[in-house]
């Protein structure tokens, strides 16, 4: 089976070249997709230098990470796909491999990375709970949030991406609606870039999001109070919370 | 004509609609992914065969009917889907292959890959918008393959009129046509006047040249 390994990317040249180069070393892969959300450095030239097939997501005015995964889904031609971040400075061809294989073996359908690291905050305080509630089958899921996932093509072209964070919860849902087979592999440790507490409020939102509709779509919860919930995460955001309370 | 146009967006609807007006008896096949736009587009475009195909399955279609097909415009909202189309296309000696693109950057990753017809559906919104608010040069059209471009230049005082007619008297090549800051049209860039617009078209290398020169030492 052939691997494609597909990196989302936005000004990253300086992880571009090193991220490219150990996924060429890992068994199996093909060919690397690079798709970026409109980098005003040099991260397609460099990565395009490296050997890697690279596009521009669609959507010009708002980029999104899920665009990004969707449109490397479309470009690649792997019988299995394996996304990344782009900016794992410990990242080796072991990485890869761990989560391909289980695809590859035949044992998975999709596969969700978990790696050592002090607890996510949206993965603790509103993905976790979320699931629990609506998605209760997925909660033995210790990392739900994961970038780091692999997959058999085919399927990626049957579920839906959200345009943002919401991505990585939506396609975990959307591949256990599908019935695939799920599972969760260790890939060790990840230093990675964290991102500070004031950029997590959109992400918590948008991966809030993500899972209510689908709860809604999946007539787990009614929408009126789904809306409500939503509301409510808003006005947290925005300092507004007036102690109506949203259920 | 036979045509094949894959995707059920707006561009793919603007496509559908041009083709049919450029060759009425021609056969337009339109390939969608899913059912419920399939139906939709059916309704829509009578005149067209639509087939819905699974994404993969587009490039088998391609290749099935490739020895029968003189064009494919790949018209998604997804350009890495137009890429992989467009591509197939070309590996298997479609005569014309046209891109549609969503977003613009991906122009140069298009022609790289060998795609020469690439369409940039918002190229026209800076080149209106210039020649509204009165831009100093602008380039208004130019072919696919660059052998002819059209461009404006406003003329602004005496000293610039000359200069252009100086460039223009060593340039057969290329046409002007003049409309004075009155709004009447001189074909004479004699009967030129200062602060009029002066629209010229010729090869993209001899306008840019002219251009250059103006350029520069304006807003």
């Amino acid at each position: 089976m052939k691997v494609s390994v597909i990196f989302p990317t936005k000004n990253r040249e300086h992880h571009v070249k090193r991220a490219v180069r150990t996924a060429f070393k890992a068994k199996g892969v093909e060919e690397v997709i690079v798709v970026d959300g409109g980098s005003r450095d040099r991260t397609l030239e460099i990565a395009e230098r490296e050997g890697a097939k690279v596009i521009v997501q669609s959507d010009l005015v708002y980029p999104g990470k899920g665009v990004a995964m969707r449109d490397g889904a479309y470009l690649a031609r792997g019988d299995v796909l394996v996304y990344l971040d782009i900016d794992i400075r410990n990242m080796t061809p072991e990485f890869i491999e761990k989560l391909a294989e289980p695809v590859i073996r035949g044992e998975a359908d999709f596969v969700k990375g978990c790696f050592e690291r002090a607890a996510g905050r949206v993965t603790e305080l509103v993905a976790k709970p979320l699931l629990r509630m609506f998605y209760p089958e997925l909660a033995r899921f210790k990392q739900p949030l994961s970038c780091e996932i692999a997959g058999r093509r085919s399927l990626f072209y049957m579920v839906e991406f959200e345009r943002g964070w919401g991505v990585d919860v939506g396609l975990l849902i959307d591949f256990h609606k599908l019935g695939a087979k799920m599972v969760e592999r260790d890939i060790g440790y990840k230093d990675h870039d964290m991102k500070p507490l004031h950029a997590l409020t959109d992400m918590a939102y948008e991966v809030a999001g993500a899972i209510l509709r689908r709860a809604i779509r999946d007539q787990k919860t009614d929408p009126e109070w789904a809306e409500r919930y939503l509301r409510g995460v808003r006005a947290i955001d925005l300092g507004l919370q007036s102690g109506r309370g949203f259920a | 004509m036979r045509v094949l146009l894959i995707g059920g967006g707006h561009s793919a609807y603007f496509a559908a609609n041009s083709i049919r007006g450029i060759d009425p008896n021609g056969k337009l096949i339109i390939i969608e992914f899913t059912s419920e736009k399939v139906e939709v587009l059916s309704k829509t475009f009578p005149f067209a065969e639509v087939v819905q195909q699974e994404i993969d399955g587009v490039e088998s279609y391609i290749r099935s009917n490739a020895s029968i097909l003189d064009a494919v415009i790949a018209a998604t909202e997804s350009d890495s889907l137009n890429l992989r189309y467009c591509k197939t296309a070309r590996e298997n000696a479609v005569p014309l292959i046209i891109a549609i693109l969503n977003n613009p950057m991906n122009e140069g990753i298009f022609a790289k890959e060998g795609v020469r017809h690439v369409i940039n559906p918002y190229g026209i919104i800076p080149v209106e918008l210039s020649e509204i608010l009165g831009s100093a040069t602008n380039i208004i059209y130019k072919t696919p393959s660059g052998s002819v471009m059209v461009a404006s230049l406003r003329i602004e005082g005496e000293g610039e009129l000359r200069k252009i007619r100086g460039k223009l008297r060593g340039s057969e090549d290329v046409s002007a046509l003049l409309v004075s800051s009155s709004g009447e049209i001189k074909s004479s860039i004699e009967e030129a006047d200062a602060r009029g617009r002066l629209y010229l078209m010729g090869s993209e290398e001899k306008l840019r040249k002219i251009l250059g020169s103006f350029r520069g030492r304006r807003r």
